[in-house]
């Protein structure tokens, strides 16, 4: 039994078919890196895994905990869907920080909130019941996860005062301290600067040895070859062709691959 | 001196008038707008429908209009069994208009923040209302700060519109003034008026003060 598994997910907007069946699984602490041209449905893949759109069909599996199931058509309550939602984390190509809130508040808003509302149910928040302990173990969690991306020095600081780069690696320090079971990115590089692309993909890079389970939908193809253990590559909305990095970058066997890398090598040839 | 104190009481007893429909109103006209504008944002058409042609209405017709006919229709329609005192019917017309314009403000402040806002929120586990009170609303109050404070200083001056069914506000009393002759009562009753906006402003660019710690 696979960590995750995603089976057969369909989802259309109008007359628009977006993704026409993706399955694929992952075992735990693997990186899957989904490349592939605009439109062919990559960010509506992690949409769904993510419960931003309800797929119209398929099934995913985390650990053996089925988290969405078309053919299960009874009616999800907000709260089942949140509780549902929290196995994912998501890191957006527009970082979406909260503009209000410090660097350190960023991280702690969601956490401090669900532990209050676990808490005030007599429920647990990770294993503890009184929230001062768990404001505590929130905010030394932030803390260290600030190091880890290596913004200790900026933790007062309002997202406005920071570069993309920071804001993304902001971003992630946020996804990363509800201790989500898998953490997707979308695209996390496509709204910087060039220069600015390295830091985010080396806080990345280092996730992988913590061995979190990730799922990075990117355009870098270099790093994409770098730190996945697993390659998709997709267009208009199916999966082409998958599996190790060797195979789908260096050996595309699919002509369609073929193409979209060769006008990658073209395209960094020009440069 | 003694006619420039007699007149400066007149005034100031009649600013009061204006004063408590500017107090009312805004005290009832912010709330009532926001919801007002959840309506004009709805999912359910009928009540988005229902809310855009009363909006349209309202800001599409004279407040003079509106106040005339919150005083005189509902008596003449039951041979003066319903009625309201003048102050009740201005109001009732005020609050009525001001709602109208401020959820207006109100929804463009809203949809003008990002859906990234939203679904950050959303995959973080957090709830529609922990969202909007703890993610959005701030972010709102910013942007609208400045077509607010434009709204509310337009309902300043608007207050004198109450003289149109008799209400004793500044106005009315410095023409009553001008009728015996005096001309000097008119331009002094406007120093009221500019005092108050000059305090106003004020109020809102420390607002804006406030809030220029983040941008969003």
């Amino acid at each position: 039994m696979s960590f995750l598994k995603v089976e057969d997910i369909k989802k259309s907007f109008g007359k628009t078919v977006v993704l026409k069946g993706i399955s694929f699984s992952l075992e735990k602490g693997e990186v899957l890196a989904i490349i592939g041209s605009s439109g062919s449905g990559k960010t509506t893949l992690l949409r769904c895994l993510n419960f931003l759109e309800e797929a119209d069909g398929g099934k995913v599996t985390v650990v053996e905990d089925v988290l969405f199931d078309s053919s299960d058509s009874s009616a999800k309550s907000e709260r089942e869907i949140r509780e549902k939602r929290l196995n994912f984390g998501l890191v957006f190509q527009s970082f979406n920080l909260f503009p209000q809130y410090t660097v350190f508040e960023n991280i702690v808003l969601a956490p401090k909130i669900l532990a209050k509302e676990k808490i005030f149910k007599k429920e647990d928040y990770q294993g503890i019941t009184d929230y001062k302990e768990a404001v505590k173990m929130i905010n030394d969690t932030a803390n260290s996860l600030l190091e880890k991306v290596g913004l200790s020095h900026k933790s007062n600081e309002y997202p406005c005062n920071l570069s993309g780069g920071q804001q993304q690696r902001v971003a992630i320090a946020r996804a990363l301290a509800l201790n989500p079971t898998v953490l997707c990115f979308d695209e996390p590089t496509s709204a910087l600067d060039p220069e600015l692309t390295g830091e985010v993909l080396n806080v990345i890079k280092g996730l992988k040895s913590s061995d979190s389970t990730m799922i990075v939908v990117t355009h870098e193809i270099e790093f994409a070859r770098d730190v996945a253990d697993k390659i998709i590559f997709m267009a208009d909305g199916v999966i082409v062709e998958q599996g190790t990095p060797q195979q789908v970058i260096d050996n595309p066997q699919n002509p369609r691959t073929q193409a979209f890398l060769s006008r990658f090598t073209q395209l960094q040839g020009n440069l | 001196m003694e006619q420039f104190l007699n007149v400066t009481e007149q005034l100031f007893k009649g600013f009061g008038e204006n004063c408590f429909i500017f107090i009312i109103t805004l005290l009832l006209a912010l709330p009532i707008g926001l919801i007002v504008s959840m309506g004009s944002m709805s999912k359910f058409r009928p009540l988005k429908f229902l809310t855009k042609t009363v909006v349209w209405i309202i800001r599409g017709t004279p407040l003079m209009l509106q106040l005339f006919v919150v005083f005189y229709i509902p008596p003449l329609m039951s041979d003066g069994q319903v009625s309201f005192p003048r102050m009740q019917a201005a109001l009732i017309a005020f609050v009525i208009n001001y709602s109208a314009y401020l959820s207006e403000i109100y929804r463009g402040g809203i949809e003008s923040i990002p859906k990234g806002q939203y679904e950050a929120g959303q995959v973080l586990g957090l709830r529609k209302s922990h969202i909007f009170f703890r993610i959005i609303l701030l972010q709102v109050i910013k942007r609208i700060t400045a077509p607010i404070g434009n709204e509310i200083i337009t309902l300043v001056k608007d207050t004198s519109l109450a003289s149109v069914i008799a209400i004793p506000e500044i106005l009315m009393n410095a023409k009553d003034f001008s009728m015996e002759g005096l001309i000097w009562p008119l331009f002094y009753s406007a120093l009221f008026f500019l005092a108050f906006c000059g305090i106003l402003t004020l109020l809102f660019s420390f607002i804006e003060k406030k809030l220029d710690f983040f941008k969003s």
